[in-house]
């Protein structure tokens, strides 16, 4: 603004010309921002617009707003079906269960690297737990496949060699989501450690050096300096986390799915997929209904967590 | 230099015993971690040059097994595979350069005062946390007229709040705004001071955004399974799923290899090479986003550390 006034002929000069000098610098930070915004309206905010189908009986030869308004109808369909409970259940206990086991790995990651005294070494280790995240879902899929298969995978080979028994695993409900989420940490735990690396190389090392001279041990230092300044960042990764604790990873989890696994498997992301789009006979307008209520409800927990973590701890996303 | 060196070394002499221990825990540790990170890679690498029946009697654990190169032969038979390749590398590289400029520019724009810039903050970040969901996102692009095109492929998921988040903290904190005000002093407006000021002192930022967008363009299936019905636009992830699907209990993919049969000796070869064919499609094209990742590693985690540290 000062830069403005200064280069205005008239220093200190009234509202009126201050507006015009704003709008006439500003016109142009609106362009620079007009392509990701449009991205935003086109590919964000009308499919919001669109969800309206969710209680209309969407006839694509009537359109969006020309079908006709069926209020609750699919919701209540969705509520009554015989699969909604294993559903809502198996997807939220697939993320839960992916959460408990998965997030504080990275968080102990980061410190262990951290602890590392080898430059060279921990160069690489930190490279190397980054790859696996450039794998794609279906490789990753693909791998599952090869090396767990009941003939001819690794896994199984080396089973039969201890004396035990092959297992299908692909095909054991039971198997589904220890297959699921073990892939997953394999492949993300490296990555998600980027933002704990961050907030640990932050610290200032005075804070080290003056634990050091007082005696602090290795553990003590993690203990007493790391831990506590992790707790922030911490907090709000778990705020996020619990803002997904019913969207699913479809695209995983639908390579995944087998006519085995199904008792475990069937989730609520690849259901909507199944019916809305895979389908011959596709359903939109009860598969919306069906994502809606998701969307609802994964952003009521998020603002949830949201208030209460801001309450108690004032580490807050918004 | 001298006062660093000496503070190291002081730290080093305090090392006390519990401290060796931990030390040779932490080793330990990570030399575990390391071995099962990169064991199944390394798998993969030595299954693709290691003989079929080798690999299906999983004798293949340390190194190639009765070294051959006939899975890489046959995958370069796959023309459909091929095809795909270069509709992935076409979807990868427009889609992130425009993916790249878009974000910057915008970011660029959220790192200065403006009016509305609440708003706007707002309406993006929004789209974060709810979305309209599959199917009104699907129909979207229907009304569009977009399902089953090219531009649906580079268009979809153009924009990332959480990299244009990361490139406008980046410009926020390593640009100082001394120079944005130098700049007007000598008759800068926005469009020359981001072209001439800020795009060159960006390169961190697009490496690490070329990454991000481009491996996740590369490595996207579900776009195209959604929005696409023509095999010809297929990305090369999809056809990817369709190899290793035989996997599965449905056994579908020997259609794919069969459709080979002719050019690899009969059927029966043919599918005896997929054994190891599937390793082979598994490095081919899990080779190229690694590679982008390893040589821009050096930009990369600086950059996004600078990029998260405020984020």
């Amino acid at each position: 603004m000062s830069v403005s006034v200064s280069k205005g002929k008239r220093p200190g000069g009234n509202l009126k010309h201050r507006l015009v000098t704003t709008v006439r610098r500003d016109w142009q930070l609106w362009i620079l921002l007009l392509p990701a915004l449009a991205f935003f309206i086109v590919f964000c905010y009308f499919p919001m617009y669109g969800v309206q189908i969710a209680f209309r009986d969407y006839k694509a030869a009537f359109g969006i707003t020309g079908s006709k308004w069926v209020g609750f109808k699919f919701f209540e369909k969705f509520f009554n079906s015989y699969y909604c409970g294993r559903m809502f259940a198996n997807t939220f206990l697939l993320n839960l269960f992916g959460l408990i086991f998965g997030f504080p790995i990275p968080i102990l990651l980061a410190i262990m690297l951290n602890q590392l005294n080898h430059k060279r070494f921990k160069g690489f280790a930190q490279t190397a737990i980054y790859v696996p995240h450039f794998i794609s879902t279906v490789v990753l899929a693909g791998m599952i496949y090869l090396f767990f298969s009941p003939t001819n995978g690794i896994i199984n080979h080396l089973i039969t060699a201890a004396g035990g028994k092959s297992i299908y695993f692909i095909m054991e409900p039971g198997w589904f989501r220890p297959l699921f989420i073990g892939s997953e940490i394999w492949q993300n735990a490296g990555w998600n450690t980027i933002l704990y690396i961050a907030t640990l190389t932050s610290i200032d090392p005075q804070l080290y050096e003056a634990a050091t001279i007082d005696g602090a041990t290795r553990w003590n230092r993690i203990r007493h300096i790391d831990i506590p300044h992790l707790v922030p960042i911490t907090v709000m990764m778990l705020i996020l986390n619990c803002g997904s604790l019913l969207s699913s990873n479809t695209d995983k989890a639908l390579l995944l799915q087998t006519s085995g696994n199904m008792p475990t498997s069937d989730i609520l992301g690849v259901y909507v997929y199944s019916v809305g789009i895979a389908a011959s006979k596709a359903q939109y307008s009860y598969a919306s209904a069906i994502g809606l209520c998701l969307n609802v409800i994964n952003f009521a927990i998020i603002m949830l967590v949201n208030a209460v973590s801001r309450k108690m701890s004032d580490i807050s996303l918004f | 230099m001298t006062v660093m060196a000496k503070k190291k070394h002081g730290t080093r002499v305090r090392e006390t015993k519990m401290d060796r221990v931990f030390n040779a825990v932490n080793l330990v540790f990570w030399i575990i971690v390391l071995l099962i990170v990169l064991y199944p890679l390394w798998l993969i690498l030595i299954a693709s040059v290691s003989d079929p029946e080798a690999v299906l009697q999983a004798r293949v654990l340390l190194w190639p097994v009765d070294f051959s190169l006939m899975g890489y032969e046959a995958v370069f038979q796959y023309s459909e595979l091929w095809g795909s390749y270069i509709n992935s590398i076409f979807y990868t590289v427009v889609g992130s350069a425009l993916s790249v400029i878009v974000s910057l520019a915008a970011a660029y724009a959220l790192s200065r005062r403006f009016a509305g810039k609440k708003l706007v903050n707002l309406a993006i970040t929004f789209t974060m946390f709810f979305s309209g969901g599959l199917i009104p996102i699907f129909l979207n692009v229907v009304n569009l007229g977009l399902y089953n095109t090219r531009a649906v492929m580079i268009l979809m998921n153009l924009v990332s709040v959480w990299n244009l988040m990361v490139a406008r903290t980046y410009i926020q904190t390593s640009i100082p705004n001394e120079l944005y005000e130098a700049a007007v002093m000598d008759g800068a407006n926005h469009f020359t001071y981001f072209f001439r000021c800020v795009l060159p002192l960006s390169g961190t930022i697009v490496a690490v955004l070329s990454v991000y967008y481009g491996v996740a363009r590369w490595n996207d299936y579900f776009t195209g399974l959604v929005m696409l019905r023509d095999r010809s636009l297929y990305p090369l992830q999809l056809v990817l799923r369709e190899i290793l699907a035989s996997l599965t209990s449905t056994g579908s993919s020997d259609t794919f290899f069969a459709a080979y049969a002719d050019n690899l000796g009969g059927l029966q070869e043919a599918l005896r090479k997929a054994e190891v064919a599937k390793y082979c499609c598994i490095v081919v094209s899990t080779v190229p986003a690694i590679l982008l990742y390893v040589f821009m590693q050096k930009y990369f985690v600086k950059g996004v550390m600078i990029g998260s540290l405020k984020g």
